[in-house]
């Protein structure tokens, strides 16, 4: 009898836990995305369903399979079911080399933030492709303000990445962790606070959020570029942009706040707790301040947050050789 | 090139997001009712009939701003491996070597700045 390696059962083991903690926060997020939402407003937010309602989003997901899924008159229909797809699909990778604690990562990757960035390019070609294949106006140029967007705040986004690299001298999301001490103030956001606010700011708009949801602006573009999804082809978008907020904080809270460190036991709960206060922070940012204008949104990127990062970049760089 | 078990890792992890974002579209199929005929499979366009085909020719404000992205993006990927080795490297001369080709980088902002590609409204030549 062939005995299974031990490599195969592990990689199982995560993919089954990753597809999990997916699948549940996306139902946990839509849950605490309304009551955050309901509270902001003054009211109590979902109540019905469920205990303060916690099953909302059961029924939620029950009704949206329940939808019809149409496919408008004249669309590329192979690109426009790809889309969905392509969305999700970069997101499982993209939590391999998260460092939820040191026994908690689904694999040790030396390379584990060049692969979450490399993946989570993958989501504006899901965008570009939904616009396109929709055969809509409304798709089409929500899809070209999001590759527009999507591609301006990377480069901000990986310029204040690098500074930590920079600091710590590795790729590894492990390592830059364990390089961080236990208590706030030997985390990096305070050696890195520009870097910080820059990456976080950069995260909000990568992950297409408000106030920089602009592909999806319902005042001026319906939906964007999913206009045309309805039922789960929406509720696949969805899913992969609660996915990609996870893995934006994620990454956010194992290079700026110590990731599974923390005064007193360290361990995974420190990792969910900081992930779960950045994505109230994000959920809040929707609900507090008025959408940008697209020009604003670009040029806020390209003139002050580009030379932010490269600044940030040189000092940091500077004060490691001196 | 070694097929590692990272490799199939990413692999494995493809497929099951794939399983994943499948199934709900399955079930969906299984399900939900297949209403056709009359408008419901227009485009959505406020209402109104469509106006003419969505796949024209506009002029997209954005194209100059890829462009600046491309030579940006290609360009900060080779600090990635630089910032692996910067703190055991020794001496002053990795930062100005860093200065340099950050400098560089920082000049195509610059000219696209002086070039006007960043005022709105555009002007459409």
């Amino acid at each position: 009898m062939n005995a299974i390696p031990i490599e195969l059962i592990h990689i199982v083991i995560a993919i089954a836990l990753v597809a999990g903690f997916v699948g549940l926060n996306g139902l946990v997020l839509v849950w605490v995305e309304r009551k955050v939402a309901g509270h902001v407003q003054r009211r109590p937010g979902p109540y019905e369903v469920g205990p303060n309602g916690l099953l909302q989003p059961l029924a939620d997901a029950a009704k949206l399979v329940g939808k019809q899924l149409f496919t408008p008159d004249g669309s590329d229909k192979l690109v426009f079911w790809l889309a969905p797809i392509v969305s999700f699909l970069p997101v499982m990778p993209m939590f391999l080399p998260m460092p939820f604690s040191p026994f908690l990562t689904a694999m040790e990757v030396n390379v584990g933030l060049v692969l979450i960035l490399a993946f989570a390019g993958l989501n504006i070609l899901a965008l570009c492709l939904a616009g396109w294949g929709s055969n809509n106006k409304y798709g089409l140029l929500g899809a070209g303000r999001a590759v527009a967007q999507g591609v301006a705040y990377e480069i901000p986004l990986l310029l204040s990445v690098l500074a930590v690299c920079f600091m710590t001298g590795s790729l590894s999301l492990t390592e830059i962790v364990a390089a961080q001490g236990n208590w706030p103030w030997q985390w990096n956001w305070i050696y890195q606070p520009i870097a910080f606010i820059l990456y976080f700011t950069c995260g909000v708009a990568e992950t297409n959020r408000a106030p920089f949801d602009l592909p999806e602006a319902e005042s001026e573009l319906v939906a964007g570029f999913h206009t045309e999804y309805s039922g789960m082809g929406f509720g696949l978008f969805f899913l992969a942009e609660y996915a990609e907020m996870i893995v934006v904080c994620g990454v956010a809270t194992a290079l700026f706040l110590g990731g599974w460190k923390g005064p007193g036991a360290a361990g995974a709960w420190w990792f969910l707790l900081k992930l779960y206060v950045l994505l109230v922070i994000m959920i809040w940012f929707r609900w507090t301040y008025p959408r940008t204008r697209f020009d604003q949104l670009l040029n806020l990127c390209w003139k002050w947050l580009l030379p932010l990062s490269i600044l940030n970049l040189l000092v940091t760089a500077l004060v490691i050789k001196l | 090139m070694v097929f590692t078990w990272l490799h199939l890792a990413i692999l494995v992890f493809f497929l099951v997001g794939i399983v994943f974002a499948g199934v709900p579209l399955l079930g969906s199929l299984l399900v939900a009712p297949r209403f056709t005929g009359g408008d419901i499979g227009m485009p959505y366009e406020c209402g109104m009939r469509p106006y003419g085909d969505s796949w024209m020719r506009f002029g997209i404000n954005y194209y100059i701003y890829a462009l600046l992205f491309l030579a940006f993006d290609v360009d900060v990927l080779y600090l990635f491996p630089a910032a692996a080795w910067y703190v055991k490297a020794p001496g002053f001369m990795p930062f100005v070597k860093l200065f340099v080709f950050m400098f560089f980088l920082v000049m195509a902002v610059i000219y696209f700045w002086a070039k006007g590609v960043f005022t709105w409204p555009k002007k459409l030549s």
